[in-house]
């Protein structure tokens, strides 16, 4: 049965080594990825920099006229680098100034958090399985699902003020106001990625060997000594990756954060991958080639960030 | 330096009962070697000694003051570990820092110390060098110098030896009992190894089982082994052991005719086990077992036969200097007056009389 089946498979192979030669098989494997690959990553990246160096309301690219590096030079003409006003794209680098904020606070939050937890995940305790995947659960969520949750929390009329009136507290406008809004992006994308973050951890405090807690216990070493001395210099590598990783993502945020404040109130959370987004789609012009170059020049700064990933993880590898 | 005391020490996992009431006195300044087969809680009992895990009964004395609370720090021992433990992100001389620096040691002292132990155990060379760039041999130096440092009142030693390759293990046997003469130290050092054991101790203590079978100097061990177990254990090749049974004037191995024995009080007619270790065997013209040359390895110096008897019972033969015996002689092999153990089949096993 099973050598019919295969007899039946194999003819087309068979006919194709008998063409090509057995030394080109293996691009025959190859292609069918190739394809994919070429068609979904290669051929957008190129369309991108057609876009970014094209000008005009056009959406067909060969309507498009070349205009080379305008587009760049429009975002990157300002006054003063200093004042987001004085720049030409404004919303650009408002957007530009809230996402290195975001990704300061963002993620100095969620490696911190996330060392905390995998801490105390890796320590015997009663349910630590169940808490793993408590932590873990997040992620597994889609990013709309995330927000529709917290927005259920956040808005005027949500949990979390109906708790504080319940309690005798006022109504905060946590999405109507800047700081607010802005606090509780970080906190709903920290909740959504942190379950990620804690499980390379977890896995490198794992790596760790026993026995070097037990000569520090031999050594008589106090618990803060052996944290600084042995446990954090140990899960350096792994820090590593989660920081360049988190980094990456941080700039990268936008879905959940897009359907929890859409950016708003005003752009006090619009970062740059929603600027690119409403550049290109959602004005009633669409300025593609603007959004275009933009999010070259956000590939540029992903690709420094990875290749810092793939030291990180290379060193981590050592 | 300090001496050592169990009393009745009980270890349990749950329902499982590890370690069945141990007793036993380390004197100041001794090697006491622990050995026995995998799981015989050799390794249980010198973590419990060690404070890294904690007796279900009993008492650990040091230096007649009882420590089951205090904590492995503040019972002033120091580890060897098996995979050496040593911290690889420091250097050879932050891993031999480390201890003395949470005593708030002053650096001088510290110096001093880490001086002194790379001197002796000649890894001065290797002070600026992370564990990751060491041999196996240099780790193990390292390792040991890590607890020197520490002067500590009982060395502890986790079947350290057994991740070297063998002509390095022979080297750092003999190294450490010459550190042991030097720093007079009381040592406890555990090995599934009897050959470890019986060329390092000065008393070797066997368990099986979570039991103490044996307590005594590595001689006497193989001497007047208490039972049948550790006679088997203690000795390379091990001992032979034959069934047999009690006869008027000696002991009849099964299938075979009597072997001469003097008298003993054991009721005739007993079934008994008859231990005679390979070198107690001779090659004789007339009497003794008859049997058939399997297999003869020759080391030189020496030559190990083994044979099978006409009753099916294999043994070895250990004969000195070189043999002309060769794979089916016929072979006749007889004990050595006065070098026969005789043990019960029952009762433990324990030994009933050396004939």
């Amino acid at each position: 049965m099973r050598a019919a089946l295969a007899r039946l498979i194999d003819w087309p192979f068979e006919a194709l080594q008998r063409a090509l030669g057995a030394a080109r098989m293996p691009y025959v494997f190859v292609l069918p990825n190739l394809l994919v690959f070429g068609i979904f990553v290669v051929l957008p990246m190129l369309l991108n920099i057609w876009y970014a160096t094209t000008s005009g309301a056009e959406l067909m690219p060969g309507q498009r006229p070349f205009t080379g590096l305008a587009n760049f030079a429009e975002l990157l003409d300002c006054g003063n680098y200093l004042n987001v006003a004085s720049c030409r794209q404004d919303r650009f680098w408002r957007s530009v100034d809230n996402t290195l904020w975001f990704v300061a606070f963002q993620v100095i939050t969620m490696v911190v958090l996330s060392l905390i937890t995998a801490l105390v995940l890796n320590r015997k305790m009663a349910l630590r399985g169940f808490f793993r995947a408590v932590f873990f659960y997040p992620v597994l969520l889609s990013p709309v699902v995330v927000a529709l949750i917290w927005k259920w929390i956040l808005q005027p009329d949500g949990v979390l003020n109906a708790i504080l009136v319940a309690n005798g507290g006022q109504r905060v406008p946590f999405l109507l106001d800047p700081s607010w809004s802005f606090f509780w992006t970080v906190v709903v994308s920290v909740w959504a990625h942190m379950g990620f973050y804690v499980l390379i951890l977890l896995a490198g405090l794992q790596a760790i060997p026993p026995d070097l807690y037990e000569a520090a216990a031999m050594d008589g070493t106090p618990q803060w000594r052996v944290f600084w001395r042995i446990t954090l210099p140990l899960l350096m590598p792994n820090m590593a990756v989660v920081l360049v990783l988190g980094l990456i993502r941080a700039v990268q945020a936008f879905d959940e954060i897009y359907v929890l404040t859409g950016g708003g109130p005003g752009t006090a959370t619009q970062y740059i991958v929603q600027y690119i987004y409403e550049t290109a789609f959602a004005g009633q012009v669409h300025i593609m080639g603007l959004a275009a170059a933009a999010s070259m020049l956000v590939g540029g700064v992903l690709l420094v960030l990875t290749l810092l990933q793939l030291l990180a993880s290379a060193r981590a590898k050592q | 330096m300090a001496r050592l005391a169990l009393r009745g020490i009980v270890r349990d996992y749950g329902t499982l009962r590890v370690i069945h009431g141990i007793d036993l006195d380390v004197a100041e300044g001794e090697f006491v070697v622990f050995v026995g087969p995998s799981g015989c809680g050799k390794s249980t009992l010198l973590r419990m000694i060690a404070g890294l895990d904690k007796p279900t009964g009993g008492d650990i004395e040091i230096d007649g003051i009882r420590v089951n609370d205090r904590s492995a720090a503040e019972r002033g021992l120091a580890m060897v570990f098996q995979s050496y433990a040593l911290y690889p992100h420091m250097t050879v001389r932050q891993n031999l820092a480390f201890g003395l620096e949470n005593q708030r040691m002053p650096r001088a002292e510290i110096d001093r110390r880490i001086a002194d132990a790379a001197r002796m155990l000649q890894i001065e060379h290797l002070l600026a060098r992370k564990p990751g760039q060491l041999s196996g041999g240099q780790r193990q130096r390292v390792a040991i110098g890590r607890t020197v440092t520490r002067e500590p009142g009982i060395f502890l030693f986790d079947e350290p030896l057994s991740n070297l390759d063998a002509e390095l293990r022979v080297q750092m046997r003999v190294e450490l009992s010459q550190l042991h003469k030097r720093l007079r130290a009381t040592m406890i050092y555990v090995t599934h190894d009897q050959t470890e054991a019986m060329t390092m101790a000065d008393r070797i203590v066997v368990l099986r089982a979570g039991r103490l079978e044996q307590a005594g100097s590595p001689l006497a061990l193989y001497n007047h082994p208490a039972n049948r177990f550790v006679a088997g254990f203690i000795g390379s090749p091990r001992m032979n052991f034959l069934p047999a049974t009690v006869s008027p004037n000696g002991v009849r191995v099964d299938g075979l005719d009597e072997l001469a024995l003097e008298r003993f009080a054991v009721a005739q007619g007993a079934a008994v086990s008859l231990g005679v270790r390979p070198e107690h065997f001779e090659f004789v013209d007339a009497g003794g077992l008859p049997g058939t040359v399997d297999l003869v390895e020759h080391m030189g110096g020496e030559s190990y036969v083994y044979v099978t008897l006409a009753n099916g019972e294999r043994i070895t033969v250990r004969r000195p200097g070189q043999t002309g015996l060769v794979g089916g002689s016929n072979v006749r092999a007889a004990v050595l007056q006065g070098q026969a153990h005789l043990f019960h089949t029952s009762e433990g096993e324990a030994a009933v009389a050396r004939l």
